[in-house]
C-alpha cells in the first residue's frame, strides 16, 4: 500500500524546499524527494577535500526574496548572510588612470570612498556613477512586483490574469518619461550600449557590464542584457551598493535553512531518493515512481526540475501533444559558464595591490576592459571555452573561516565563458576539462602570479560536470537562459507561463518559470501560491 | 486649403530633407491643400535613393537599389504610375552562392522554392512553405502595425490597451498560436529563428541575411528575427524577401514623387541647407537657411535624422537637456558600405549554372551563419571585415535602360556591404576606402572568377561618405539603429513615436520614426495623417 501525500516536491533545491514550505504553511501534507544524499540542488556545500568546504555550484546571493526570509523566519533557522566588502578589478601595469595610482578599479560599500576611487578615473564617472546608482535603485523598485506576478497568457480570452499586467502598464505611466525610456532599455539593450551612456572608464563598464552576462550564453555587446544587468541589480534594491553577500556555510547554508524551516513547519525531507517518473492516470498526475520502485500518491505534484527533465525525463512519451513537447524541447538552455574551487594554503597577491587586505574581503572581478569581456565571448560562440575568460572570484574564508583548517583557505572562481556544446575538434568535456582548468590559472596568474605555488587542490565544474551531478539541464545554472524571448509569457514554454503544465495537478515551481535563476525562491514561493489557489486553500 | 500669407516665406509646412520620406509627406501635405515648402541640402533630390551615372551611359543605383517595400497605399494615393514610376520584379528573388560552388535560389513561388531546396535536403524542402506562412503571418501583423501611429504612453487607456491586448484584433487575428509565437520569436536571434526551421546552413544564411542587413548585430543577436519580419512586413510578406525594381533606378522614383509632390502645388527647393530650426517659446517657428533667409511654418518636419534635428538643427535650450541627452543617445552605429560596378560584360558565376536568370534577383553572398556572425565580430571591433557579406544586383539584366548610353553588354551591379563600421579603430576611411572595395571585389571574384577583369569603373561609398555626403548620423542608413531598444513605442524615443518630436509643430517624418528605415514611404505617409489633422484642430 503506497504511502499518500497531500503534495510531492521532486527535487530538493532552493526552489523545492521554498515550495514545500510554503505547501506545508497551509497545512499541506508535503513530502520533498531529492536524488542526492545533500539538499541544495545547486546551492550545496560539499567538502570536495578534507577540511575544505565549497559552495561547488552558486556562491554568493542577494537575490533571495525578502518576503521569504521573513515568512519562513530563515534567520531562526539559521540563515546567516555575510556581506562582501566591494568589487576589486586588478589590471595589468600601466592600465590604471593615467593620472597616477594603482593599476586597479576598487569599489566599495563605503559610497565617498568609490567616488573617490572613481575620481581617479574619470570626474565625470564619479558624478554619473551616483546618478546611475540612484536610477537602477528606482528601476529595480519599479520592476520587483513583476517578481512576484503569475505571467498571463495574452492569448487567453479570460482577462482576469491581464489585470496585473495593466496595474503595472499604469505604475509605468507613474514613473517619469525618462525613466520609462531607462526601463524599455533596460528590457532591450546591450549592457554595454547601456552602461556607454553614462560612462567612459573602460574597466568600470566591462566590471558593471558582467552581471549582465551571468549565466548567459551571450556576450556584453548582446542585445537583452541589459535584463540581466537588472537582474543581478535587484538584490541591491533592499540594500546599498552591492548588497551581494555569501551564506555562512557557503549557499548550502541557505538550502539547510530552508530545509529546516520546511521540516518545522511539518514538511518531510527525503533525500537519496531519486524519482523515476510521474505516475499519470487518466490526463492527470495521481504520484510518482522512484528509481527504487516505491510508489508514492499525492494530489499535487510539484516538480522543481527544468522543463526539459520534467516533461521529457519523468512523463511517458505520449502523455503531452506533440506540439507542446516541440516548444519543450525548442527552449534553450546553452550553460555558459564553469566554476573552479580551489583550497590554498596562502592567500593570492595581486601585483596591482600586493598583499593581504580588504581588497580581497570582497568579489575580485578579472573584467579589465570591455574588448576582454566580448572576445571571451567570441571564443565561446564558435564551440570554446574562453581563452583568457571573465572570473568573478570570491574568498569565502576571509569572511567565513568555517570553510577551511586554520590558516588555509577556500577560493571560489565563476568563470565565463565555458559552453556545454563544445566545438567538434575539441572533443568532450572530460577531454578538456584540464585545459580549461589551466586556462583559468593562467588568467588569474596574469594579475596574480604567486597562483600557482599557492593551490593544494582544485576542482573544476564544466557545464557537463554540473548536469551530471545536479541534472541541470546542458549545465544551464539558470534552468533555462535569461534570454528575452525566454522570460515571462514564454518561460518556459509560451502560454505554460502559469506553474500549471497540460498536465492536471503537475506543477513547475524551479527556475525555469518565471522570473528565472539566481538564489532567490520566487518561483518556488509563486508556484506554491498557485497551488493553494487552484486547491481552494488559504495561504497560511 | 492653402494659407495664403502675405510674407511669401510663410508656409503651413516646411519639410526639411527631400529624401523619399520627405517627398511623401510633402506630396500629402500638398494634396491636404497645405501650403509646402521641401528643403534638401543637396543638389540632388532623393537622399539615400537615387542613381547615378558611374561611367558615361551606366547608370546605378547609388545606395538603396530594390524599391519592392514601397507601401502599395502610397503608389496608389499619389499617383506615382501617372507620374512614370515603373515597376519591375524578376521571378528570382535570391541567388545565395555558396563556397562549395551549390547555390540557395529563392523564388516569388512558394513551391517552386520548395522543389529547388530538395536536393539540399528534403527536411528543409518540406518545412519551406510552413516557414514561409509563418512569416507571411507574423510579419502580415507587424505590416499593419507599420500603417498605424504608436499609442499614446501618457494616455490614460494604455494600461488597459496593453493589458487588453488579447482582445485587440489584430493580435486575435493571429490566432492562438501565432499569437504566442510572436511574442516569442520578436526579440529572438535571427540565426535561433531560422534554425527553428531549417537545418541546412547555407539556407539559413540566405534567409538571415536579411535580419541583419542595415544592422550593426550578428545573426546571433536578440531582435534581428524582428529585423527580418518588419522587412517581410513591408513587401508581398513572404521568407524570400522581395526584390523590385524601379525601371530607370530607384532615382526614377523620387522623379515620380517630385512630380507628384509638385502637381499638388509643393515648391521644392534643392541645394538650400537648413542652418536650425527657429523656434519660440517651446514652438518650432520655421528654419534658418545656411545662406541667411528665414522660413516660418505651422509646422517643421524633419525628413531627416532625429539626431541630427534634435542635436544638430533644433534649439538646445527648447529641447531641454534631458531630452537632448536622450536624443544624443540614439544609436546610429552605421556599419553598411556600398560598391557601385561598372561591368564589361555580365559575370559568370558557376553556382548558376549557366542560368543567366538566377542573376536578376539579390545576390547574397553570406555563406553560413558562423561566417555571417565573424563578419560582424570584426566590425564590432571597428575593423572592417577582411570577408565580409554583401547583397549585390545587377540591374541592368533586368531594366537595359539603365546601360542604354553604353557600350554593347555593358552591365552595372550594385553592392551593400555589411560589416563596415562608421568608426574605425586604426585609420579613416579615406585611407580605407580603396582598398575595402578591393576586398569587395575579391569576395564577388571568389564566386564569380574573372568578374574583376570586367570592371571597367568603381565607386566606393563609406559610412564615412553616408555621414558626409548624404547627412546620415553615424553613417546608418536606417537613421538609426533597428534594434529593439529603437522599435514601434521607442523610435526614436519614448514618448516621441508619434511623429510628433519634442517641441510643438515640430515632426519627424523619416526612417528615425515607426516603422522604420528602407524604401517605403511608410513613415512619410504617417507622419503626413499626424500633421493633417494637427494643422486642422489648430485653425478650428
Amino acid at each position: 500500500m503506497a504511502q499518500s501525500y497531500d503534495a510531492v516536491v521532486i527535487g530538493g533545491g532552493h526552489n523545492g524546499l521554498v515550495s514545500a514550505a510554503y505547501l506545508a504553511r497551509a497545512g499541506m501534507r508535503t513530502l520533498v524527494l531529492e536524488k542526492r544524499h545533500v539538499l541544495g540542488g545547486a546551492a550545496v556545500t560539499e567538502e570536495i577535500f578534507p577540511g575544505f568546504r565549497f559552495s561547488v555550484f552558486s556562491y554568493v546571493v542577494s537575490l533571495l526574496r525578502p518576503e521569504i526570509i521573513r515568512d519562513l523566519e530563515l534567520p531562526r533557522h539559521g540563515l546567516d548572510i555575510l556581506p562582501l566588502d566591494g568589487t576589486m578589478t586588478p589590471l595589468h601595469k600601466g592600465e590604471g588612470p593615467k593620472a597616477g595610482g594603482g593599476d586597479y578599479l576598487w569599489r566599495v560599500n563605503d559610497h565617498g570612498r568609490t567616488i573617490r576611487e572613481l575620481r581617479r578615473w574619470s570626474a565625470s564617472d564619479a558624478e554619473a556613477y551616483e546618478e546611475y546608482g540612484q536610477l537602477m535603485v528606482e528601476m529595480a523598485r519599479f520592476i520587483k512586483p513583476i517578481l512576484a506576478i503569475t505571467p498571463p497568457d495574452l492569448t487567453s480570452l479570460d482577462p482576469r490574469p491581464m489585470l496585473p499586467l495593466a496595474a503595472l502598464a499604469r505604475r509605468f505611466q507613474g514613473l517619469p518619461q525618462p525613466q520609462q525610456a531607462v526601463f524599455v532599455q533596460l528590457m532591450t539593450m546591450s549592457a554595454s550600449e547601456f552602461l556607454d551612456q553614462w560612462f567612459e572608464t573602460d574597466p568600470l563598464k566591462a566590471t558593471m557590464s558582467a552581471s549582465g552576462i551571468i549565466g548567459t550564453y551571450q556576450g556584453v555587446k548582446s542585445p537583452g542584457t541589459a535584463y540581466v544587468l537588472l537582474h543581478h541589480y535587484m538584490g541591491e534594491i533592499d540594500g546599498a551598493f552591492r548588497a551581494w553577500g555569501i551564506p555562512k556555510g557557503g549557499t548550502g547554508g541557505v538550502s539547510n535553512a530552508i530545509g529546516s524551516a520546511a521540516r518545522a513547519l511539518g514538511a518531510e525531507i527525503r533525500t537519496n531518493a531519486p524519482v523515476a517518473n510521474v505516475i499519470v492516470k487518466g490526463g492527470r498526475a495521481v504520484g510518482v515512481a522512484l528509481e527504487s520502485g516505491e510508489e508514492i500518491h499525492a494530489d499535487a505534484i510539484l516538480s522543481s526540475l527544468d522543463s526539459r527533465q520534467t516533461f521529457l525525463g519523468l512523463l511517458e512519451s505520449g502523455t503531452l501533444d506533440p506540439s507542446f513537447e516541440e516548444e519543450v524541447k525548442r527552449f534553450k538552455f546553452r550553460g555558459s559558464s564553469g566554476k573552479v574551487n580551489l583550497a590554498v594554503d596562502r592567500l593570492p597577491d595581486f601585483t596591482s595591490l600586493p598583499g593581504v587586505g580588504e581588497h580581497l574581503r570582497g568579489a575580485i572581478s578579472f573584467s579589465p576592459s570591455i574588448d576582454d569581456m566580448e572576445t571571451a565571448y567570441d571564443d565561446a560562440k564558435y564551440g570554446h571555452f574562453s581563452r583568457r575568460p571573465y572570473i568573478d572570484m570570491i574568498i569565502p574564508t576571509l569572511v567565513d573561516p568555517t570553510m577551511a583548517p586554520p590558516g588555509k583557505h577556500v577560493i571560489s572562481c565563476f568563470v565565463q565563458y565555458a559552453p556545454y556544446k563544445l566545438a567538434p575538434e575539441l572533443g568532450t568535456w572530460d577531454d578538456q576539462r584540464e585545459a580549461f582548468g589551466d586556462a583559468v590559472i593562467d588568467r588569474i596568474a596574469e594579475f596574480a602570479p604567486n597562483i600557482r605555488d599557492i593551490i593544494l587542490h582544485r576542482n573544476i565544474q564544466t557545464p557537463l560536470d554540473i548536469e551530471r551531478t545536479t541534472g541541470l539541464t546542458e549545465g544551464n545554472i539558470f534552468q533555462g537562459e535569461l534570454s528575452l524571448e525566454q522570460l515571462f509569457f514564454n518561460r518556459p514554454v509560451p502560454g505554460y507561463a502559469r506553474f500549471k503544465t497540460p498536465v492536471r495537478d503537475l506543477w513547475l515551481c524551479g527556475s525555469a518559470t518565471h522570473p528565472g535563476g539566481g538564489i532567490m525562491g520566487a518561483n518556488g514561493r509563486i508556484a506554491a501560491l498557485e497551488v493553494l489557489k487552484a486547491r481552494g486553500r488559504k495561504a497560511a | 486649403m492653402a494659407t495664403t500669407g502675405v510674407n511669401g516665406n510663410h508656409y503651413d509646412a516646411i519639410v526639411i530633407g527631400g529624401g523619399h520620406n520627405g517627398l511623401v509627406t510633402a506630396a500629402y501635405l500638398g494634396k491636404a491643400g497645405l501650403r509646402t515648402v521641401v528643403l534638401e541640402r543637396r543638389e540632388t533630390l532623393g537622399g539615400a535613393v537615387g542613381t547615378s551615372e558611374l561611367a558615361p551611359g551606366a547608370r546605378v543605383p547609388t545606395l538603396a537599389h530594390t524599391v519592392g517595400r514601397l507601401r502599395p497605399s502610397v503608389v496608389r494615393d499619389l499617383d506615382l504610375k501617372r507620374h512614370g514610376l515603373s515597376l519591375v520584379g524578376p521571378d528570382v528573388r535570391v541567388f545565395a552562392p555558396g563556397p562549395d560552388g551549390s547555390a540557395v535560389v529563392l523564388w516569388g513561388d512558394v513551391a517552386r522554392t520548395a522543389e529547388g531546396l530538395r536536393a539540399r535536403s528534403a527536411a528543409d524542402a518540406d518545412a519551406y512553405p510552413g516557414f514561409d506562412h509563418l512569416v507571411r503571418s507574423l510579419s502580415g501583423f507587424l505590416g499593419e502595425i507599420a500603417g498605424r501611429t504608436p499609442p499614446d504612453i501618457e494616455s490614460p487607456g494604455l494600461g488597459d490597451a496593453l493589458a487588453g491586448l488579447q482582445l485587440g484584433r489584430t493580435f486575435r487575428g493571429l490566432g492562438r498560436d501565432h499569437g504566442r509565437t510572436i511574442t516569442r520569436v520578436l526579440p529572438m536571434a535571427i540565426a535561433d529563428f531560422v534554425a527553428e526551421s531549417f537545418e541546412s546552413d547555407a539556407l539559413q544564411a540566405a534567409i538571415a541575411w536579411r535580419g541583419v542587413q542595415y544592422t550593426s548585430m550578428g545573426p546571433w543577436s536578440a531582435g534581428t528575427t524582428a529585423v527580418l519580419l518588419t522587412d517581410s512586413a513591408g513587401n508581398d510578406g513572404g521568407a524570400a524577401g522581395q526584390t523590385v525594381y524601379a525601371r530607370g533606378g530607384p532615382g526614377a522614383l523620387i522623379a515620380a514623387l517630385e512630380a507628384a509632390a509638385t502637381a499638388t502645388g509643393v515648391e521644392i527647393r534643392t541645394g538650400a541647407e537648413v542652418a536650425h530650426i527657429t523656434s519660440r517659446d517651446g514652438r518650432a517657428t520655421g528654419v534658418a537657411l545656411a545662406g541667411g533667409e528665414e522660413l516660418t511654418a505651422r509646422a517643421v518636419v524633419a525628413g531627416i535624422d532625429p539626431k541630427r534635428a534634435l542635436t544638430g538643427l533644433a534649439d538646445p535650450v527648447a529641447v531641454g537637456p534631458s531630452l537632448l541627452w536622450r536624443a544624443g543617445n540614439i544609436r546610429t552605429p552605421g556599419t553598411v558600405a556600398k560598391v557601385n560596378l561598372v561591368l564589361a560584360g555580365s559575370p559568370t558565376f558557376p553556382a548558376a549554372g549557366g542560368d543567366a536568370r538566377l542573376l536578376r534577383g539579390r545576390i547574397v553572398i553570406a555563406p553560413g551563419i558562423d561566417a555571417m556572425e565573424r563578419a560582424h565580430d570584426a566590425a564590432k571591433f571597428g575593423r572592417p571585415s577582411d570577408e565580409p557579406i554583401m547583397e549585390a544586383t545587377i540591374p541592368s539584366l533586368t531594366d537595359p535602360s539603365l546601360v542604354e548610353g553604353a557600350a554593347p553588354g555593358t552591365q552595372v551591379m550594385s553592392v551593400i556591404v555589411q560589416s563596415a563600421p562608421r568608426t574605425l579603430r586604426d585609420g579613416t576611411w579615406d585611407d580605407a576606402r580603396e582598398g575595402f572595395g578591393d576586398r569587395v571585389v575579391k569576395t564577388l571574384e571568389a564566386h564569380a572568377p574573372g568578374l574583376t577583369a570586367l570592371v571597367t569603373a568603381r565607386e566606393v561609398i563609406t559610412p564615412l561618405d553616408l555621414e558626409r555626403d548624404f547627412g546620415l548620423t553615424g553613417g546608418h542608413p536606417m537613421h538609426g539603429e533597428h534594434g529593439l531598444d529603437q522599435f514601434f513605442l521607442w523610435r526614436p524615443l519614448l514618448g516621441h513615436a508619434r511623429y510628433r518630436l519634442a517641441l510643438d509643430g515640430l515632426y519627424l517624418a523619416g526612417a528615425g520614426a515607426h516603422p522604420g528605415g528602407g524604401v517605403t514611404g511608410q513613415n512619410g505617409q504617417n507622419a503626413a495623417r499626424e500633421i493633417v489633422s494637427d494643422l486642422r484642430k489648430r485653425r478650428r
